[in-house]
This record gives C-alpha cells, structure tokens and sequence, in this order.
C-alpha cells in the first residue's frame, strides 16, 4: 500500500532509512528530501527514534533463572535411574532400621524416640521426592539446555 | 547481567551440530538469551519470557540436525519465538499493558553505551523508555516488525522470512508502524506536557 505525499510514496523513507533500496530509488529519496520540509523532518524523526530503540540493552535472566537440565537423554536417563535406586536403597535401609528397632529394642522410650527421629527425616525426604517428581512430570522445560 | 545480545554465529552451530559440547553450552546460552529479549519485547512479561525463550531452545535443539547450516540461523530462531508467543498469548490471554511497568523496571532496557556523559545518559534514558512504552502499545504485527528491523537488526528479506509475507509488504507494514509509534510518543509527550507543566 503506497501511502502518497504530493505524488511522492513516503513509505520509500523507511526503506532508505534501512538501506534497502536500489540505486536508483535511493537517489529519488534524496532528491525529494532535499526538496521537502515535511518529509525531511519525518525521516529525521524517524531516524532519530530507530537510533533509539537500537541504542537499548535489556537486563538478561540470571544463570540461576534458566532450568538445571540433563544435556542428553543417556544423561537423563541415567539421572532418572539413580533416583529410582537412592529411593529403593533409602526405603531398605530405614525400614530394616525400623524393623531392628521395633523387634530388638527392650527399652520402648528409646525406640518411641529413635522411631519419631527417623520418621521426621522419612517425611521431610518423601516431600522432597514427591516435588522432584511432581516438577519433572509438570516441567515442560526440563530438557532445555542452559 | 545485561548484554547487546548478539545472534548466534554460524560457525557455532555447525561446532554445536558436529555434537561438541562447549559449543552446545555456548550455542544454548546464546539463544535463551536472544529468544528472551525477543520474547520480553513482543510480551512485556519477563516471566512469561523466560519460559519462551525455554521452550524456543528446547525446540531449536530438537531440530538442530535438521537445520542447514549455510543458511542464517535468526530467522528460523525468531521464527519459533514468535510461534511460542502467539501460542501462549492464545493460551493465556497475555495482557500486555498490565504489566509494561514490571517489563521496563525487570526489563531495565539502558543504553548500550556505558561511558557517555552523565546528562546524556538521563535524558537518552528516558527517550529509551518512551520509545519502549510506546513500542509495546502498538498492534502485535507492527510491533514485531519494528523490534525485528530496528533493534535486532535483520534484513528486509530475512523479515519476510520470519513473518511469512512478502518482501515488498515489509517496508510498507514498518513505515506504518513507525509512524504509529511517533504518533504515540508524540502523545505521550504532550500528556507528560500536560500534566507536569
């Protein structure tokens, strides 16, 4: 759509403001911009706001900010192993803990208290786990690299 | 951290796609970052950004291998941001003007030069900014238009790449949209006359 200043298409100021035109049509431009106030001013104005807005720099997010991510599916896969297995060998591990202390224990204060020490540690793992896994069921960046 | 935000180098990629790691962990840095400036100017929602600009590397590395080489590699990466934009704004019905004053105090959009005079810093500041509110309140395609050629620099043809019109709508589609955007500061201008005379 040509958008016409006294028979001159003024769009050709954007494009010889960005050194897009032939020859030719950049020769036109400057002929008429010599010419014309209006349009003079309008490329100066415009010119003036492009060298603005390329003049900026935005903060970028901290490394913090982006994902921890396995960098390969051998790497995830193995990540997701080794949790798998910690989580088995935690669950032996305590409940045969457990087990000895409810079975060989004659002093029953001392397994009450053994008991609560090692369940509190049991749940404060378990709400752990359920967010690690919670996040890498919902995570749907989890596989983007940093 | 603030940066210019250089596009990524073709050589990069091709070390990135022969499998070398460092030059992944460079190349996946280079994009989140362009992919997030991109995003964070065509939303306004750094957080929002940030999960774009997550999802548009998770894709660029998906179809890495697919990708040629000898060709440039911004206009495919813009390509897919601004997918993931139009994505999530049809998902969540992004309102971007809620939040233009956590995009321009998160955002923190400065001048690139870090030694200029002190007065020309203040006043280039605020030019910054205006020109930035103003950008984010015009119509999704001008806008876009406007940040490709003007901030990140691409040709007229790699445009029409990204946006998928032809090359002879993009010079058209950006003298409107720099016109709406003098308008706007102009607007914006006078009603900071008006109200602090």
């Amino acid at each position: 759509m040509s958008d016409l200043h006294h028979g001159f298409d003024e769009t050709l100021v954007s494009g010889y403001l960005d050194g897009e035109l032939t020859q030719g049509d950049a020769q036109k431009v400057r002929i008429h911009l010599e010419d014309c106030a209006d349009c003079r001013s309008l490329a100066d104005e415009l010119n003036r706001i492009k060298e603005t807005t390329m003049s900026t720099e935005f903060q970028l997010p901290e490394d913090n900010q982006w994902d921890e991510a396995p960098r390969s599916a051998s790497s995830s896969l193995l990540r997701s192993f080794g949790w798998a297995i910690g989580a088995l060998w935690l669950v032996v591990v305590f409940g045969y803990m457990f087990w000895l202390m409810a079975t060989e224990s004659e002093d029953l204060f001392a397994a009450v208290l053994g008991f609560g020490f090692w369940f509190a540690i049991i749940l404060i793992f378990l709400s752990v786990l359920i967010d690690r896994l919670k996040t890498r069921k919902t995570d749907r960046y989890r596989e983007v690299e940093k | 951290m603030s940066s210019s935000v250089p596009g990524p180098e073709i050589q990069l990629v091709a070390r990135a796609h022969s499998g070398e790691s460092q030059a992944r962990e460079e190349l996946a840095r280079s994009i989140g970052n362009t992919a997030y400036v991109f995003a964070l100017q065509l939303t306004s929602h750094p957080d929002t950004s940030l999960d774009i600009a997550q999802e548009s590397a998770l894709r660029f590395f998906k179809h890495l291998d697919r990708f040629d080489a000898t060709q440039p590699i911004e206009p495919w990466l813009y390509q897919i941001v601004r997918n993931q934009v139009r994505d999530q704004a049809r998902r969540d019905r992004i309102r971007r003007h809620d939040s233009l004053d956590v995009w321009i105090s998160e955002g923190k959009p400065e001048p690139r030069d870090r030694n200029p005079e002190p007065s020309e810093t203040a006043e280039q500041h605020e030019l910054q900014l205006s020109v930035w509110r103003a950008i984010s309140e015009l119509a999704d395609a001008q806008r876009e238009i406007i940040v490709l050629r003007d901030y990140h620099g691409l040709p007229y043809s790699e445009i029409a790449e990204v946006l998928s019109i032809p090359v002879g709508t993009v010079m058209s589609r950006l003298h409107t949209a720099r016109k709406n955007l003098r308008e706007i500061i102009a607007s914006g201008d006078a009603s900071t006359t008006r109200s602090n005379p």
